[in-house]
């Protein structure tokens, strides 16, 4: 039954035949062309340069410089071509003020990186440039190359800052084009639009000899061109910006935002107390990093975003329009007596005007922002609508603004309640306590800002941006669409608004700091309780209009004290200032 | 008692060892005057001994065990292709699952196991030529198009070689195989009208002259035409990205950045060993880390860099006295299976050496396939080890029947 098995010849001719063809080419190339590939690897002439493009620069709308580029000179070590690793590093080390483990690690972790440039200080001051760079001669490892640094106009909060490319970034991103030395945007602006700010790394290789001839291994696509990144165009205005900077209370902590109503776009970006982004781009040590750490005022801490807080009176206006929406109450209903207070069962719930107000409509208990009245109010809905219309309100959820880490905020649920305080828990007196913007509700100044523009807009919510011109695929700019409208009626709406006015510019409103002569001012005060301190967070926040602007804006102070008496007058004056460059 | 291939075992561990040598040296850097180890030659030898130890289970292990579990292990190796076309990109194709430290490759297992299963499916007796074809094609086929999907041209390429090897030791009729290969020498030949025509001319006279039936050539002539016809169609619904893929497998020097930067420095290294190398651990090409990964695809090039000539002969030699050698041996194997396994183990080995030297020496497409025994890889070092494991115990069975 077995045939005779003959291909086992055939597959031993194959064998030889290949390992034939293989030798062959050995032989080809070390014993012909040797010494030609010897020449060459002596030389080192063919290897891959990468070509980084220029990242895209920050500006304001009226075009003025926010973040730009400037000329930087940056030390570069070949690990390839180090003599003495002992040496050179205590070389760095002395002359560039720079820990020697730490050189001697960025040496080792780049050992198979021998022929590139690995980057081990930045941003070099040009006098130590000067004086160093002759001793640099003497170590052939060391390369200084003059390059661009990012260079911050001003302390704030939005652009953030770049910094050196960590390893487990590098790890993520070394496929888009990103190499061991790249910057990335680390926080703000600069890390939400990484993408549009960096650009693509170009490359091209090297195959030139000594005497400059072409070696002729490739014979096109020698280079590809870097494409650099775009430039990112703001809402931001420069002058409005420093100015609000310039009168926030000295020493005081909190934020101050300023968004045109009608298209969402932030006019002024104010959290205190701030940074300057240009601490980052030396490459800031480990001891001035734990400095601002630790520093008890935070002053990394985006306080318009990153901070949540209770929102006091400034969240009022939400109940009262849940209670006209629901027809619980209409304009003219007259709800319990204020007399300084109000018992549920057992406790009593303080109204902040210990004489008490009476008994007061909607409009005159926001204007007055009577507690009693919404105290009263709340207790006509069950925690789940109250929860459930804040929401619809785009409070406790982000809205989305371009930066990164945005705080959602947060309002209590029934869940919550009974999850925190046991089954038995009393939710009546908790949602008491939260109609007036107390208790366990957070927000962020940014989502009170979003939410007073809408008012103004008529009603029509636009989510808060930095960047003027959304930017699609390649370089298109698109306008920023997205609108939502509030859970409100007209008729609710233009009371809501009516008693906004009221409480700016009618005798005994609480805000009538911020009233101006030509200029309508909307506004809610709030002085929210806390944990933080004795005295309360100083609101305001509402928008104002004429025939020049139409903005809404938020004034947030941390412990400052009473919204009508220290926020408002900020308002005042930034208005004021405004309208005045506005001519 | 029961004869062992000692010749073949023995040239086994010396390639192995010249694995370890090669890999500690390849995996070393030069700082000043400092070398810089990482310490792939350690896990590479634990490795080692994993792989001698299935190598002795394997030897050991009853044959009907072997027989019942290679189907069960074909499907499951068919899943886990499947498998890790969803898991996510590892340096940019889907070719790994990771596990833990070790990333493991399913197209080795695979490769082993298509193997096994067509020489089990198509031993059968009382086939008839179509059983055959249809059978052997369905089961290579399966992780072929899987394995395209990764992507990996040059492993789906190997899995060809194995069915053409072993299909030329079968019982089917040698006309077949030139079914099976003239289509792709068509799709080739598309480039041009005047070469497709020259070549259906050959091809007609050579089935000719085979004494074929009239009927048959006039087939074959038909798909090929068909197949001239259609390549150009096929070609063009590709998207560009795709194309490029394929014509920088075909001509690397497309792509300077990448493949074809990669064999240039491999060229250079290997050239400027010269006679007799630079010296072990002392290859400047390999020091400045011009190619990235050389323990494990460019492993060759260090070895010629370092030990030049006469070193790459060495192992040349090795290799050709160890493939020499089974493939002398496997006729000596009577039950028909185990001669198609070893036939087509020998294949895929032979293969692989060829096209990752061929390479590294700038003369075959680059592929990420490693060089067997030497390379480092741990899944790759496993499944080789094993499948001569198998040629071993076949070997060693033969006494029964004889």
């Amino acid at each position: 039954m077995y045939r005779k098995f003959t291909i086992s010849d055939y597959i031993r001719y194959v064998i030889v035949l290949i390992f034939f063809i293989l030798i062959i080419f050995v032989f080809k190339l070390q014993i012909i062309e040797g010494e030609k590939y010897k020449n060459i690897a002596e030389k080192n002439i063919v290897r891959i340069q990468t070509i980084y493009p220029t990242r895209g620069e920050i500006y304001d709308c009226k075009y003025r410089p926010i973040v730009l580029n400037k000329p930087s000179y940056n030390l570069y070590i070949t690990p390839g071509e180090i003599v003495n690793k002992e040496k050179v590093s205590k070389f760095v080390s002395t002359n560039f003020n720079k820990d020697i483990d730490e050189i001697k690690k960025i040496i080792h972790d780049n050992r198979y990186r021998s022929y590139q440039d690995i980057l081990l200080i930045q941003n070099i001051p040009f006098e130590k440039m000067v004086i160093t760079s002759e001793q640099l001669n003497y170590y052939p490892s060391l390369l200084l190359k003059a390059e661009k640094v990012r260079e911050y106009y001003f302390s704030n909060h939005f652009t953030g800052y770049t910094g050196h490319i960590t390893k487990d970034e590098y790890n993520k991103l070394s496929r888009k084009g990103y190499s061991i030395n790249s910057n990335i945007g680390k926080a703000g602006l600069e890390k939400y639009y990484e993408d549009i700010l960096h650009g693509k790394n170009g490359q091209q290789v090297l195959q030139i000899d000594a005497s400059g001839k072409n070696l002729e291994f490739f014979k096109h696509n020698l280079q590809t061109a870097p494409q650099n990144g775009a430039d990112l165009i703001l809402t931001i205005d420069n002058d409005l910006q420093e100015y609000i900077s310039s009168i926030f209370p000295k020493n005081r902590k909190g934020s101050i935002v300023v968004m045109d109503i009608k298209t969402g776009g932030i006019l002024a970006y104010v959290s205190k107390p701030d940074f300057d982004p240009n601490i980052f781009t030396g490459g800031i040590s480990a001891k001035q990093w734990d400095n601002i750490i630790t520093d008890p005022d935070k002053p990394l801490l985006d306080r318009i975003i990153h901070g949540t807080y209770p929102p006091g009176s400034v969240y009022k206006p939400i109940l009262a329009s849940l209670g006209l929406e629901e027809k619980v109450i209409d304009s003219n209903t007259k709800l319990t007596k204020c007399e300084g207070g109000m018992w549920f069962g057992n406790r009593y719930f303080k109204c902040w005007l210990k004489e008490g107000h009476g008994r007061l409509s909607v409009v005159d208990a926001i204007k007055y922002s009577c507690d009693v009245f919404f105290y009263d109010l709340s207790t006509r809905f069950s925690l789940e609508q109250i929860n459930r219309y804040t929401k619809q309100n785009y409070l406790s959820t982000r809205t989305g603004i371009d930066l990164p880490g945005e705080r959602k905020g947060f309002f209590p649920s029934r869940k919550w309640y009974i999850d925190n305080y046991g089954k038995y828990v009393g939710i009546l007196g908790h949602k008491v306590n939260l109609s007036i913007g107390q208790g366990e509700v957070l927000v962020t100044p940014l989502q009170i800002c979003a939410y007073y523009s809408a008012l103004g807009n008529d009603g029509i919510w636009r989510r808060p941006h930095l960047l003027a011109k959304r930017i699609e695929a390649e370089h298109t700019y698109k306008d920023f669409v997205e609108q939502k409208h509030l859970p409100i009626s007209e008729a609710t709406l233009k009371l809501i608004q009516n008693s906004l006015y009221k409480t700016v510019n009618e005798s005994y409103g609480t805000g009538t700091a911020a009233s101006i002569n030509g200029i309508d001012v909307y506004g809610k005060t709030g002085s929210a309780e806390n944990h933080m301190g004795e005295i309360t967070h100083a609101w305001f926040s509402g928008y104002a209009k004429c025939d020049k602007f139409e903005i809404g804006f938020t004034v947030f102070i941390e412990n400052g004290g009473h919204g009508g008496s220290v926020s408002a007058p900020i308002a005042r004056k930034f208005i004021n200032y405004y309208y005045g460059i506005m001519e | 008692m029961k004869k062992f291939e000692w010749m073949i075992f023995s040239l086994l561990l010396l390639l192995l060892i010249i694995g370890i040598i090669s890999i500690y040296t390849a995996s070393s850097s030069k700082i000043g005057d400092d070398f810089l180890f990482t310490n792939y030659y350690i896990k590479q030898f634990i490795w080692i001994i994993i792989s001698m130890f299935i190598l002795f289970l394997l030897l050991k292990a009853p044959s009907a065990i072997i027989e019942i579990s290679i189907f069960p292990i074909y499907i499951f190796t068919i899943l886990s292709l499947i498998l890790v076309l969803f898991l996510p990109e590892i340096k940019g194709s889907h070719r790994w699952i990771s596990l833990g430290p070790v990333n493991f490759q399913p197209s080795e297992l695979a490769k082993l196991f298509t193997i096994m299963a067509i020489s089990k499916f198509i031993s059968k007796q009382f086939l008839n030529d179509g059983q055959i074809l249809l059978r052997s094609f369905i089961i290579t086929l399966i992780p072929i198009t899987l394995i395209l999907l990764e992507p990996d041209l040059g492993t789906a390429l190997t899995f060809f070689v194995i069915l053409f090897s072993i299909l030329l030791v079968s019982d089917l009729p040698k006309f077949y195989l030139i079914l099976i290969i003239s289509p792709m020498l068509s799709i080739i030949t598309s480039i041009s009208i005047w070469i497709f025509i020259a070549y259906i001319l050959l091809l007609v006279y050579i089935l000719y002259r085979s004494n074929l039936d009239k009927v048959i050539i006039g087939f074959v002539v038909t798909i090929n035409t068909f197949i001239f016809f259609i390549t150009p169609i096929f070609w063009n619904s590709l998207k560009d990205y795709q194309q490029n893929r394929i014509l920088t497998f075909i001509n690397p020097m497309r792509d300077p950045f990448g493949a074809g930067y990669q064999i240039i420095q491999s060229k250079i290294a290997i050239g400027s060993g010269g006679i007799f190398g630079k010296g072990f651990l002392l290859g400047t090409q390999k020091n400045m880390n011009f190619l990235p990964e050389h323990h494990t695809d460019f492993i060759f090039s260090v070895i010629g860099e370092e030990f030049g000539f006469f070193g790459c002969t060495f192992i040349l030699l090795i290799y050709f006295l160890f493939l020499y050698k089974i493939a002398k041996s496997i006729r000596k194997i009577k039950w028909k299976e185990y001669r198609y396994v070893s036939v087509g183990i020998l294949a895929c080995i032979t293969f692989q050496i060829f096209i990752n030297i061929g390479m590294n020496l700038g003369i075959v497409p680059t592929t990420g396939i490693p060089l067997p025994f030497i390379s480092y890889g741990g899944s790759n070092l496993l499944v080789n080890v094993a499948a001569i494991g198998f040629i071993l115990k076949y070997l060693n069975e033969r006494s029964i029947f004889a």
